[in-house]
């Protein structure tokens, strides 16, 4: 109690030493709590978008995440409705759910026919109903409202587009895009033009009519006029299907290689044009969760399940961060800066604690003698001056860790946002600080641990002053 | 022999010397030194002969190089650096030339320190300052800081501190050299009247004509080496009242021989 009253009022003695040394303390516990706190953002951003679009878990083909974007629909699930019943049954699963729902991928062509362009495109089949409950899910309580999914309750032949596949279709104008730049012919792609449009003169009256026959079903329905593709996919048999698809809307997804790419439409629809006649499947099973927490427990459940279910198909079950590799390696290069900048932070208050308490033995060497000669051990004297320096971590971490919460309140509440790099969605810029005890904890513990052990050299040096040379110092 | 009998320090054959660079100065040399126990005992030379170095030897707050040095019964070079801490702690008092008063802490937290360290209950603690404090005159004083207190003022409170424990010994180097004639008088007087109140013995080392005066004990050095001893009668002491000691004579040598060889001071020595 003595050492903890002496320590206190030495810290107090000299004000302004103490108060230098605490606000460096208080920067540096501030400075990492925001880095943290903008690194927990950055995660919960991504995970909240991935969750979003394609759950947390997904049951595919072992093999169509490595060899399926070629040709997705080779490696598809058969028994997917009686997963999904199961998931939906499951004790352990089910409250664990938030959705389960099925999506076939699928590569193809789409076409805007009346401008005569086209271009290859990633087919998203899904039940618009749930993939709309799915972009409802916000565990982390972020300011990211996600429009509702435009196919719910949409036609049969309603149609998503990316704004790169708009803008390659010359549908901008029909979608009302205005974001799209017009388009420069150059004299090369202008004498192509003239060349094909004097072969169009030149076509036999039969085959002209021909084509304009094959026109006519998605140019003349009225409503729609300009906004249909049509998509060229290869059926399950091999053989080429097509089907016409009504685009309601362009969305700009995440990443600029998707947007070019991106077309989604009505499950039924893909898997009317992937599989016919036949009995329809899915390339995956998107399961979304309530707690992100979970998802080691579901992903153990879901894989015993996948087993009793469809022991037959060779499937997998994939969680987020695999489906995502650079969720992984964003996370872990925030992770290593957060650690640069803690030993960074963590070197400053070393040398800054450790030069006040060496200082401080200077100063009070004459009252160590003192001390000593009444009786206090080495030990004591070590004491006392790692008291003071852990009181100063601990005063300084707890103040920083104050400011670092009042800080990211004030910042929260601006409301700002930032573009991530290659992304096209700006996100909220938040400081996810308040709830996050780990981080809190962690780096609070740390510091004082830091300054603490950074007043045991100043501390071991007082303790082995000689107590005649101690109470001759001047 | 008991505690009130046997001598509060001898000194036999104490040699020591400090490194100046590489060169070994001796301080002390062939000390056989003998302090009775309840005396008011100065130890009298001029600036390097050793007087601070002897003080620190019998204060156990430095080691001697050769030699045994026993305080309170106990042989201190036997024990370790944690038990001579202890050791200071119950059996010595220390009071410094710079009152060395532990400046964060109020006169009263300062007489309660070495009892904190010593854990002394609560109660007994406040009894004792309390005590302490108006023995030395300091009574509506216990709450101010050394800072807010005279010179005279903190050596009372050192004093206050010293005796917290009733040790058998206290050690005071030139108590009352920074402090002026009157005041270092009161101070005198009072370490006088403590050490009678309380029993103990008082080693001084001091060039003040007054604290020589009030000794029971004198005891003369130069060049490291003990040049003599003067010590009063048990009656003169005993009669002495506080203050006045040193007007009743001394008991052995009217004067100090400088001419005292060390054979003759190792006999006188022996002898006390």
């Amino acid at each position: 109690m003595i050492d903890l009253l002496l320590a206190v009022r030495n810290l107090l003695r000299n004000r302004r030493r103490s108060l230098a040394t605490f606000l460096a303390l208080v920067i540096g516990t501030t400075s990492v709590l925001f880095f943290g706190g903008y690194r927990k953002n950055i995660e919960y951003s991504m995970v909240t978008a991935y969750a979003r679009e394609g759950g947390h878990l997904q049951v595919q083909h072992q093999d169509l995440f490595h060899y399926g974007t070629g040709d997705p629909t080779r490696y598809s699930i058969a028994r997917y409705v009686e997963l999904i019943e199961a998931i939906r049954r499951d004790a352990v699963l089910a409250p664990l759910v938030t959705v389960a729902t099925p999506t076939l991928q699928l590569g193809g062509i789409a076409s805007n026919f009346e401008d005569g362009v086209s271009r290859t495109v990633l087919g998203f089949g899904s039940v618009a109903a749930e993939r709309n409950a799915m972009r409802r899910w916000n565990e982390y309580g972020l300011p990211m409202d996600a429009e509702p999914y435009a196919l719910d309750g949409a036609a049969e032949d309603a149609a998503l587009i990316g704004t790169g596949v708009a803008r390659v279709l010359l549908l901008c104008p029909a979608l009302g895009l205005k974001d799209c730049p017009p388009r420069v012919e150059t004299a090369k792609v202008r004498a192509t033009m003239a060349a094909a449009d004097e072969a169009d003169e030149a076509l036999p009256d039969d085959i002209a009519s021909l084509a304009l026959a094959s026109v006519a079903p998605a140019a003349a329905t009225a409503s729609g006029r300009g906004t249909r593709v049509d998509l060229l996919a290869s059926s399950a048999g091999g053989a080429p299907n097509v089907i016409s698809l009504q685009v309601l809307r362009a969305e700009r997804q995440g990443f600029k290689e998707l947007d070019e790419v991106f077309l989604a439409l009505q499950l039924p629809t893909a898997q009317r044009l992937i599989y016919g006649n036949q009995p329809p499947q899915a390339t995956a099973v998107m399961v979304q969760l309530h707690r992100t927490a979970d998802v080691g427990r579901a992903r153990d459940r879901l894989q015993a399940l996948v087993r009793e279910v469809a022991p037959a198909e060779p499937l997998a079950v994939l969680d987020f961060r695999e489906l995502n590799p650079f969720f992984v390696q964003t996370v872990q290069m925030f992770d290593t800066i957060f650690g640069f900048i803690f030993v960074l932070i963590g070197s400053i208050v070393l040398f800054t604690v450790g030069n006040t308490m060496s200082t401080a033995v200077m100063e009070r060497t004459v009252e160590i003698g003192t001390v000593r000669a009444l009786g206090v051990r080495r030990a004591g004297i070590r004491r006392l001056f790692m008291l003071e320096g852990s009181l100063l971590g601990l005063a300084g971490a707890g103040a920083g860790v104050g400011l670092a919460l009042a800080g990211a309140a004030l910042v929260n509440s601006l409301g700002l946002s930032w573009l991530p790099p290659g992304s096209g969605d700006r996100l909220p810029l938040l400081l996810v600080v308040w709830g996050e005890t780990t981080t809190l904890v962690g780096t609070a513990i740390g510091l004082v641990l830091i300054a603490s052990a950074s007043a045991w050299w100043p501390a071991h040096r007082a303790s082995r002053l000689a107590i005649v040379d101690a109470l001759r110092h001047t | 022999m008991n505690s009130a009998t046997e001598p509060v320090a001898t000194l036999q054959g104490v040699a020591k010397s400090y490194r100046l660079d590489d060169v070994a100065v001796p301080v002390l040399a062939g000390i056989e030194l003998l302090v009775r126990p309840g005396q008011f005992t100065v130890l009298l030379g001029p600036s390097g002969s050793g007087k601070t170095t002897l003080l620190n030897l019998i204060g156990c707050i430095d080691r001697a190089d050769a030699g045994q040095v026993v305080v309170a019964g106990q042989d201190v070079a036997a024990l370790s650096d944690d038990q001579l801490s202890d050791f200071r702690a119950r059996h010595i008092g220390f009071i410094f030339q710079n009152f060395n008063l532990l400046p964060v802490l109020t006169a009263y937290e300062n007489i309660e320190y070495p009892m904190l360290l010593a854990g002394l209950p609560a109660d007994k603690r406040a009894r004792r300052v309390g005590k302490l404090l108006q023995a030395v005159g300091l009574a509506d004083r216990g709450r101010n800081r050394p800072g807010q207190l005279s010179g005279g003022q903190r050596q009372r409170v050192a004093i206050a501190r010293a005796l917290a424990l009733k040790p058998r010994l206290v050690i005071a180097d030139e108590p009352t050299a920074n402090l002026d004639s009157r005041t270092g008088a009161e101070i005198l007087d009072l370490m006088r009247h403590m050490q009678r109140r309380y029993g103990m013995s008082f080693l001084f080392s001091s060039h003040d004509p007054a604290v020589i005066k009030a000794a029971d004990d004198t005891i003369f050095l130069r060049d490291g080496a003990i040049r003599g001893i003067r010590r009063k009668s048990a009656s003169a002491t005993a009669a002495a009242p506080p203050g006045q000691a040193g007007a009743n004579g001394y008991g052995h040598d009217s004067e100090p021989d400088s001419r005292h060889n060390a054979e003759a001071a190792d006999s006188e020595v022996m002898e006390a």
